[in-house]
């Protein structure tokens, strides 16, 4: 083959086999179509001649009997213990493992959600970075903040429960989030907790809204928020910290 | 690769008793080619223990188009000695190449050199063993009577 041709070409195999490398059939190709056909044709016709040969060497009785048998060694198979102690075959089950952690753990998030859950969790991100220069400061009493948010921006049934309604406030805001339209924040001296009323969410198939009495929770990044939904409007108690730093403010009411 | 079906025989049974003691071991061969790579370093050993022969050192010549009468002309021990004659790892890669058992991936990795090495191995052996094959073996034309 001439000094130019395709380095692969001076060992391209002498009977084609299937699997064969991308890169070596696209050099054949060129090299069957190209001003290189006649030299690679010799090339070709040599090492089949030369295989041919090859084949020929006489093989001794005693080595051609060995290989006559099926199976020369027999073929163990590896042990279990083995098998699971591969880095390969441990690598597979840590990753899904990982992708079962990951799964169960959306699976429960989402059991125990309900409906505006997605709404409190945002309100909660937004808790999380609100700096309390952002409301305007007010220091009243929580549950008197019902009428000023009837009176000034017509927020029927922004109540405060009852569990939260004697703690004094610093300030105050209504607001319309991109997702979440007609929010009311207040901020609280107590634990520097913050109160979130907002809309809540309609069923899309018929536009009803299904109150709950209980209180439900979400988390997200350090904070919980603990929700209740009456006539229409959720309310949300937001605390850094976990579900056990605000139970005891839920349980008030009832002693 | 050894030019002796001796010692080729004697590196063959090494490689099988070897492969059966890793079975009785429980560390069985991982895959065929195991075979190839044990049986190549055993023959490689007991060709050191002879000549050894040097790179470069053959004149080389273009393919030519009537190699393959050239090559039906000999006998399949006289390709053997040459082929065993050559230095390593030009010997092994000619053996393998020229079995026609591998693909190019399992030769190089038996080999452990890249592709274009290889490559370059089987060019030059070529052109090697064409000079060579011109120097023992030149092809006469038959004899036409009807171009008299």
């Amino acid at each position: 083959m001439p000094a130019k041709s395709d380095p692969l070409l001076g060992c391209a195999p002498i009977t084609e086999k299937p699997g064969m490398d991308r890169a070596m059939r696209v050099a054949i190709n060129r090299a069957r179509h190209g001003k290189q056909a006649a030299a690679f044709s010799h090339q070709q016709a040599f090492d089949g001649a030369i295989a041919k040969l090859v084949h020929a060497i006489p093989v001794d009785a005693h080595v051609a009997e060995w290989f006559a048998k099926e199976s020369l060694i027999p073929l163990v198979k590896p042990p279990w213990k083995k098998i699971l102690l591969n880095p390969v075959v441990l690598s597979i089950a840590l990753a899904l493992l990982v992708i079962g952690g990951v799964f169960a753990y959306r699976v429960h998030e989402h059991l125990r959600d309900f409906p505006g859950a997605d709404k409190a969790r945002r309100l909660l991100s937004l808790a999380s970075s609100t700096r309390s220069v952002l409301l305007d400061p007010l220091k009243t009493e929580a549950g008197a903040l019902s009428d000023l948010f009837f009176m000034k921006y017509r927020l029927e049934h922004y109540d405060i429960p009852a569990e939260f309604a004697e703690f004094r406030t610093l300030g105050s805001r209504v607001f319309d989030d991109d997702e979440v339209h007609g929010v009311a924040q207040i901020w609280i001296v107590e634990k520097r907790m913050q109160l979130f009323l907002f809309p809540a969410e309609k069923n899309p198939k018929d536009g009803s809204v299904t109150d709950f009495s209980d209180w439900r929770f979400v988390e997200l990044e350090g904070w919980t928020g603990a929700v209740k939904q009456r006539n229409g409007v959720c309310f949300m108690a937001a605390i850094r910290g976990g579900e056990k730093d605000i139970a005891p403010y839920l349980e008030k009411k009832k002693q | 690769m050894t030019g002796e079906a001796g010692k080729a025989q004697e590196a063959f049974q090494d490689t099988v008793r070897e492969a059966a003691l890793r079975v009785a071991r429980d560390e069985p061969p991982p895959d065929r080619l195991w075979y190839f790579r044990d049986a190549r370093w055993r023959c490689i050993a007991v060709c050191e223990e002879g000549l050894q022969a040097e790179p470069g050192m053959l004149e080389e010549a273009d393919i030519s188009p009537v190699a393959p009468m050239q090559i039906a002309q000999l006998d399949p021990d006289q390709l053997g000695v040459w082929i065993s004659a050559a230095p390593e790892p030009q010997r092994s890669a000619l053996a393998l190449f020229y079995l026609d058992e591998f693909t190019l991936r399992e030769m190089i990795d038996l080999l452990e050199i890249k592709a274009p090495e290889f490559a370059a191995l089987i060019s030059s052996g070529r052109r090697q063993f064409q000079a060579w094959l011109d120097a023992t073996t030149p092809y006469e034309e038959p004899f036409d009577a009807s171009q008299i």
